[in-house]
């Protein structure tokens, strides 16, 4: 049980402060298709910041060297700079959605095109391969949590085993974040002047409030999400490896997005549902759900007639199927912003 | 406007010429460490006087198998080989990878070979059983040039045609380093194990470690009397690489109680450590000694790609091709060519000595070792190991 949370988290969490990345660009009224892309130079820049402090010896200079405290300062000093290069790199759609007015969807598009080349070269350069790594060890040896380290050793509560043991701190920041930004966005002057910007942006203009600004803030901040949402998908689910990809979490994460329709508790929600399916299918021969020793779904998928619906193809699908139904049904309900993806032109009414 | 579109054609069709005298060239990575320095001239002149092709071209070439080239496994470890050679005999070395990294097709590799024969190779280092079909192909293209198949066998021209003697094939008895690292950790106490192959359980030499595994752990299982039960899996290694699956699966299994996972592929060993150094658990490295890459490493069952390697591409130089030439050489214990890494393995229940024991034993032929790995590892039967199939 304690297995199925903390996969379920480990999945979740990057999909969710993504997608509420992007929630961010699309209500200042900015299609952000390049999550994807940012996502992946984050953890690029991420995991850069963690191998050049180990190459250098920074990690053995600190007075308290070893100190696992110490460790959590610097996994959120890498989530700070991934998310501050991510801002960066979403800057350049931003330059081109705001200023040039040009089409959002191309111009995301090719960030996603531009930034797996750009991290592939520069690993390339660094590594001398395909990927880069840790300069040594694991990333749970050096940034994960356990219960040990907070003399916790003894306990065997299930609170304890579930939210304070093999953790990150970056699984708990992410969702600590999570609910700040939606409270920036929703009760708020900021939040709702961002809203208003990508429902009716001549309206919000003829009240003072300056579109321009106000989008590139929404850019902006849904850039540092999406940069340190790649940075913990790389520290939680690949051991701190960059290679240009993301497995498709920020594409994942806009359909998130959508599913949640366009709000923080939807999104949520989504990216658990999501994450809890997908911990299913790669985990299902090992989740004893009530603890009493038998894994019922590793059973039934060897059963002899169950076994032919329920097998581990069907697991794997589970994600994606649940994904579509839930859509069929809510969507009629879905709306986006209603100015996303039109560059503000002064004149138009 | 008319004006920008003709000099936009005209852009166009100069590229076109230009990209029509280049040949396509696969991905090549820098020549780290080798006896030639600066950049490689573009386009090597056939027609170039002797001394001009030597010094702009590299006579060892090495293609690697899927995967990353510094993979800390197979094509590191041939790699390596092929760099000693040249920097002990000082000859000139480059590697090419395939185009189209997991996904390449017999024609990328076709390339990479006819891009290593075009850089003035003469000698070819093809790793991985895939490589058949394109170096059948590079074989007949250049039978002036040797090819050395890294896990692989004698080719032959065709379905029944005369064999190429310009490939030699080898292969290792990977079963033996299996058997070995089997029998290690069940002799040092572990009784749950794991098993997690690469290549979707279509790879031959991962199938015979696999086996070999197995086996090994069902007779240390007889010596010490205790029960003895494997995960096997062949899911999310297909293309030999790390995935947030992996790890949840191996996450799964360490949770539910195996103690050890021999990580069986390339970069799935990232994966696998991972979930290992999560849960204070262990595992066992494959074809190179990876016990300085994580903590979490016991041992590796090991082939001596290197050594072999630098054998094989000797028997060129020293003009004995011929002794490997169109046939099939198996590596073994015979040849010390498979192994465990005493020196840096962790063992405590299990000494060197013994280890010494078992590997004359197997040397000596009177501890076999079954090589034909069935297809469904579920019916093994063992009297101690129950091999459960994690698909």
């Amino acid at each position: 049980m304690s297995y199925l949370v903390q996969q379920t988290l480990i999945y979740a969490i990057p999909l969710m402060i993504v997608a509420l990345a992007g929630v961010f660009a699309e209500r200042s009224g900015i299609i952000n298709l390049a999550l994807e892309g940012i996502m992946i130079f984050g953890a690029f820049i991420g995991v850069l910041f963690v191998h050049l402090c180990q190459k250098y010896g920074v990690f053995e200079l600190l007075p308290n060297n070893g100190n696992w405290g110490t460790m959590q300062l610097f996994e959120l000093l890498g989530m700070l700079i991934s998310g501050m290069l991510g801002a960066l790199f979403a800057l350049l759609l931003g330059f081109a959605a705001i200023n040039l007015k040009a089409d959002q969807t191309i111009s995301g598009t090719a960030l996603n095109m531009l930034a797996p080349a750009i991290v592939l070269f520069f690993v390339r350069i660094i590594a001398n391969q395909e990927e880069l790594r840790l300069y040594k060890g694991d990333a749970a040896q050096w940034f994960m949590i356990k219960k040990g380290m907070l003399g916790l050793g003894e306990s065997d509560g299930f609170l304890v085993n579930t939210f304070l043991n093999k953790v990150y701190l970056a699984t708990y920041v992410c969702i600590i974040l999570f609910v700040i930004c939606a409270i920036i966005l929703y009760k708020t002057k900021f939040g709702l002047r961002l809203r208003s910007c990508g429902e009716n942006p001549q309206a919000a203009d003829s009240l003072g409030i300056n579109v321009r600004r106000m989008r590139y803030s929404g850019v902006l901040i849904s850039g540092a999400l999406a940069g340190m949402g790649g940075f913990v998908y790389a520290l939680t689910t690949s051991n701190c490896m960059s290679n240009g990809d993301v497995a498709g979490f920020g594409f994942l994460a806009l359909a998130v997005m959508i599913f949640g329709n366009w709000k923080p508790l939807n999104i949520a929600g989504a990216a658990l549902l999501f994450g809890l399916f997908k911990c299913l299918a790669a985990g299902y021969s090992s989740i004893d759900i009530n603890g009493d020793g038998t894994k019922l779904l590793f059973e039934l998928s060897k059963h002899p007639t169950w076994g032919k619906v329920l097998n581990p193809n069907f697991y794997r699908m589970l994600p994606y199927l649940i994904s579509l139904l839930v859509l069929a049904f809510t969507s009629k309900k879905s709306r986006a912003p209603k100015a996303e993806g039109i560059p503000y032109d002064k004149g138009q009414r | 406007m008319k004006k920008y579109l003709a000099i936009f054609l005209v852009l166009v069709m100069a590229l076109a010429a230009f990209a029509g005298c280049q040949t396509t060239k696969p991905e090549d990575g820098k020549t780290p460490d080798t006896q030639t320095e600066g950049t490689q001239t573009e386009a090597t002149t056939t027609e170039g006087t002797e001394t001009e092709a030597a010094e702009g071209s590299y006579e060892i070439a090495f293609v690697t198998d899927v995967g990353q080239l510094m993979d800390k496994s197979f094509n590191q470890g041939t790699w390596e080989g092929c760099e000693q050679y040249a920097k002990d005999n000082g000859k000139t070395v480059k590697y090419y990878q395939p185009a189209n990294g997991a996904d390449a097709t017999d024609a990328d590799r076709f390339e990479a070979m006819k891009a290593a024969v075009e850089n003035g190779a003469k000698i070819v280092v093809a790793a991985g059983f895939m490589q058949a079909n394109a170096l059948t192909q590079a074989a007949k293209a250049y039978p002036e040039v040797k090819f050395v198949f890294i896990d692989g066998w004698a080719l032959t021209d065709g379905e029944n045609g005369p064999v190429l003697d310009n490939v030699a094939g080898i292969a290792y008895q990977e079963e033996q380093a299996g058997y070995f690292a089997g029998y290690a950790v069940v002799m040092d106490g572990y009784t749950k194990l794991g098993f997690c192959g690469g290549g979707g359980g279509t790879n031959p030499a991962c199938c015979r470690y696999g086996y070999g595994f197995v086996q090994g752990a069902e007779a240390a299982a007889e010596v010490k009397g205790v029960d003895v039960e494997i995960k096997y899996s062949w899911q999310y290694g297909e293309n030999f690489s790390a995935s947030p699956e992996l790890q949840a699966m191996a996450t799964g299994w360490y949770e539910d109680g195996t103690e050890i996972i021999f990580a069986c592929g390339g970069s799935m060993f990232a994966s696998i450590t991972a979930a290992a150094s999560a849960n204070d658990a262990k595992v066992v490295g494959v074809d190179v000694d990876q016990s300085e890459e994580s903590e979490t490493v016991v041992t590796s069952a090991m082939k001596g790609l290197s050594t072999s390697v630098v054998w094989a591409i000797g028997k060129f130089y020293e003009d004995k091709w011929t002794e490997i030439g169109g046939q099939n050489t198996s590596l073994g214990v015979a040849d010390d060519a498979v192994g465990l890494p005493t020196e840096t393995w962790s063992l405590t229940g299990w000494t060197v000595d013994e280890y010494n024991t078992l590997y004359a034993a197997v040397k000596d032929g009177s501890v076999t070792i079954d090589a034909n790995y069935p297809e469904d590892m579920s019916t093994f039967a063992g009297q101690h190991v129950t091999v459960t199939v994690v698909k």
